[in-house]
């Protein structure tokens, strides 16, 4: 009772100072939408709380030099020789230094599930038409977050000066050495000078634990505001428009459910770290351009650009006497069509659709049969890209020639896309005029009349979203029924 | 794993010597190998060894040779044509021993080299710039072209790492000792013996393939897992 009233005492005495008690209860009183997959980006934002967490612990101990060390610490194999000062400091976080080995197993899988979470989150926004005005700003900045966090975490994979890592940074430099004309200005400019040099570990780990994590909060910070400000779009159902937000409010629902995540992460990404061992970079030894080790992959979320480095045909050919070497193409050309088509869409969908109107309720995936097509088509290319990255893992396990699968993988890469596509293109359509049906429940009537095999029936005009729709879903109680997205306390 | 490897070298010298004390009352283990190769290796190798178009010539393999292909049960082959791996071996330590006494009888191969303990630190270093390549420094071996691939080494002896890098079985090149002495052998054994117990220093090692496995545990079990969370946390109240 007594606490109470010094606590009351307290908020009174601040709030007469900054002001925020009217804030704070429109802020508390904000009403998310209700669905399981608007959560997805919350993975990714609490995986990135946990990457800073961990990332901060291991910035105390970790040394990013180049110099060369003698190691002395207590794993046997290494000790006395001579490794640079940032392998050395990865091998006592692992065996000398206590928590150290868990914190850096709990970064590495925070990193993976943080990209992961991404993926799929853009995977949402993009077969729910999410991306449609007002939202393509929001769309840009998760784009570019992609982009930064895909380069983070290559990076800080790159720090740790270990064999494997190495590999991949020769191929990324490589890489870099295949842009016709200033391919070798560029890789001197990032790697300040040959491969491997001294100054990349160093400039890495700024880039890595200062500029790319500002650049990711800041970027987090935009994407939010602008969510808050533009307000969650939501699904189609009863009572939900282009003009209202209904879901459940910040306090207490959201919050706490949103907590829970926090927890959720915490548990999954400790829980992963404790319990399987992430990049043993004992295991690999440190960086020799002279060694090498095997199987040798990137993080998954690199495994496209692996893959398609892999499959694409050794080719060069010169341009206007300039020479373009094979990496360029697979390596440069193809992802940066990629992320540019990647950027492009919402403007890309527009071309097609026509749509200029500004939405508040999503599409199903069923409502665009060809934005969910190609949408199935550029995932399960990226997936089979992905994929082929571990060629020679499964081409071993398969007791199959390494280069006989490879010529497979080249023709499943181009033709089972396209077909995925067709099926998925064909399932939305022959799902578009049953609002009421599911994949699990459709009948194969549904399919026939797409593809033209019966008579289509009298075509019931697409549901529109509203009253009609076929989500019962009935509001949870302390969510208001309808909130106008104009009132002060709407969304 | 110091001690393990010195009761290791003492276990292999009783076994010797008792093999050698042994000998007199039983018949010499020449002629034990004898009928042995006469009953599972001479279909194909030949009633002396001369071979055959199903198998080699075995007159100047040697001990090491057949120490090798025998004690890592790659011989003999469960059925002509079966893939040259690492089995169960289909004979016991004395039948091994017999068996090879008979052939390095044959001929003049070079003889079961003796490992003893090597240099670790000198072992990690010549393992990862000439081993690890195709045999991976998790020692989970590794894909080579056409079809190959280089065995892992998670269950290879000492003596079958020595052989191995001395004789060169399957696609591996052979290191004679002046590319690696045999101070140079016993420290990649030694290396090799003593990694095993860190393959798993920080968990489940996921067989030791690295980013491939982890790729999909990160997904399966990371991402997976947290769907699943919200999936149920997201429903609606009722």
């Amino acid at each position: 009772m007594i606490a109470r009233m010094i606590a009351r005492a307290g908020l009174r005495w601040m709030d007469r100072r900054l002001r925020a008690a009217a804030l704070t209860r429109e802020a508390l009183a904000k009403v998310f939408p209700d669905h399981w997959s608007f959560m997805l980006g919350e993975i990714a934002l609490y995986s990135f709380v946990t990457l800073v967490l961990t990332g901060v612990f291991l910035s105390l101990f970790f040394d990013p030099s180049t110099a060369e060390t003698i190691y002395g610490g207590s794993y046997g194999p290494l000790r006395g020789s001579s490794v640079s000062a940032a392998y050395a400091s990865a091998i006592e976080l692992s065996f000398d230094i206590r928590g150290g080995l868990l914190f850096r197993q709990v970064h590495h899988w925070s990193a993976l599930i943080f990209l992961a979470a991404i993926a799929i989150h853009a995977c949402r926004i993009f077969f729910t038409g999410a991306f449609r005005t007002p939202r393509e700003i929001n769309w840009l900045v998760g784009v570019t977050l992609l982009l930064t966090s895909l380069a983070n975490g290559f990076i800080g994979y790159s720090l740790l000066d270990d064999l494997l890592s190495g590999s991949g940074l020769r191929i990324g430099y490589s890489t870099f050495l295949s842009i016709p004309i200033v391919g070798t200005w560029v890789a001197y400019l990032v790697f300040g000078g040959e491969f491997p040099g001294d100054r990349v570990i160093p400039r890495f780990f700024s880039l890595h634990i200062l500029l790319l994590p500002a650049l990711i909060a800041g970027l987090i910070g935009a994407h939010m505001a602008i969510l808050v400000r533009q307000k969650h779009s939501q699904f189609p159902g009863p009572g939900r428009n282009d003009h209202n937000v209904v879901g459940s409010k910040m306090w207490p629902t959201y919050a706490f459910r949103s907590l829970g995540l926090l927890s959720a992460v915490l548990a999954v990404s400790f829980g992963l770290g404790a319990l399987v061992q992430v990049n043993p970079v004992w295991v690999w030894g440190p960086f020799s351009p002279s060694a090498g080790t095997t199987p040798a992959q990137p993080d998954w979320f690199l495994g496209w650009v692996e893959g398609l480095l892999r499959l694409f045909p050794a080719v060069e050919f010169r341009v206007l006497g300039y020479l373009v070497p094979s990496p360029f193409l697979p390596g440069v050309a193809l992802p940066v069509l990629m992320v540019v088509a990647l950027y492009a869409w919402p403007w890309l969908d527009r071309l097609v659709t026509g749509d200029r109107e500004r939405h508040q309720v999503l599409d199903r995936v069923r409502d665009r049969p060809g934005r969910t097509a190609a949408g199935v088509w550029a995932v399960s290319l990226v997936v089979l890209l992905t994929f082929a990255a571990s060629d020679d893992l499964v081409a071993r396990g398969l007791s199959v020639p390494v280069q006989d699968y490879v010529v497979a993988l080249r023709v499943v890469v181009l033709v089972v896309p396209v077909i995925c596509g067709a099926v998925a293109y064909v399932l939305a359509r022959a799902l578009r005029g049953h609002p009421g049906s599911r994949l699990t429940t459709m009948e194969p009537r549904q399919i026939a009349g797409v593809l033209g095999l019966r008579r289509p029936e009298a075509r019931r005009p697409p549901a529109p979203p509203g009253p009609r729709a076929e989500r019962p879903a009935v509001p949870s109680e302390d969510a208001p029924d309808v909130v106008d997205s104009g009132s002060r306390h709407g969304g | 794993m110091r001690r393990a490897l010195a009761i290791l070298g003492c276990t292999l010298a009783v076994a010797g010597a008792s093999g050698a004390a042994a000998a007199p009352p039983t018949p010499a283990p020449e002629t034990r190998g004898r009928a042995l190769y006469g009953q599972s290796c001479a279909t194909c190798h030949g009633q002396n060894g001369e071979g055959s178009p199903r198998g080699p010539n075995l007159e100047n393999s040697g001990a090491a040779a057949a120490d090798f292909q025998l004690s890592t049960g790659r011989m003999p082959l469960p059925h002509p044509g079966a893939a040259s791996e690492r089995r169960q071996p289909a004979f016991g330590p004395r039948d091994i021993d017999a068996l090879t006494a008979y052939i390095a009888s044959l001929g003049h191969g070079p003889a079961i080299p003796v490992v003893s303990r090597g240099d670790l630190q000198e072992g990690r270093e010549i393992f990862v710039s000439t081993c690890a390549a195709c045999h991976s420094g998790s020692l989970a071996g590794g894909t080579l072209s056409s079809g190959q691939a280089a065995p892992p080494l998670l269950a290879s002896t000492p003596t079958q790492i020595a052989e191995a890098i001395r004789l060169g079985p399957g696609a591996m090149p052979s290191f004679p000792r002046g590319v690696i002495s045999d101070a140079q052998v016993n420290a990649i054994a030694t290396y090799v013996t003593s990694l095993r117990p860190q393959l798993d220093h920080g968990g489940a090692p996921l067989g030791g393939f690295g980013p491939v496995p982890e790729g999909a545990v990160a997904w399966v079990f990371g991402l997976g897992l947290l769907a699943l969370f919200i999936r149920l946390i997201g429903k609606r109240a009722p």
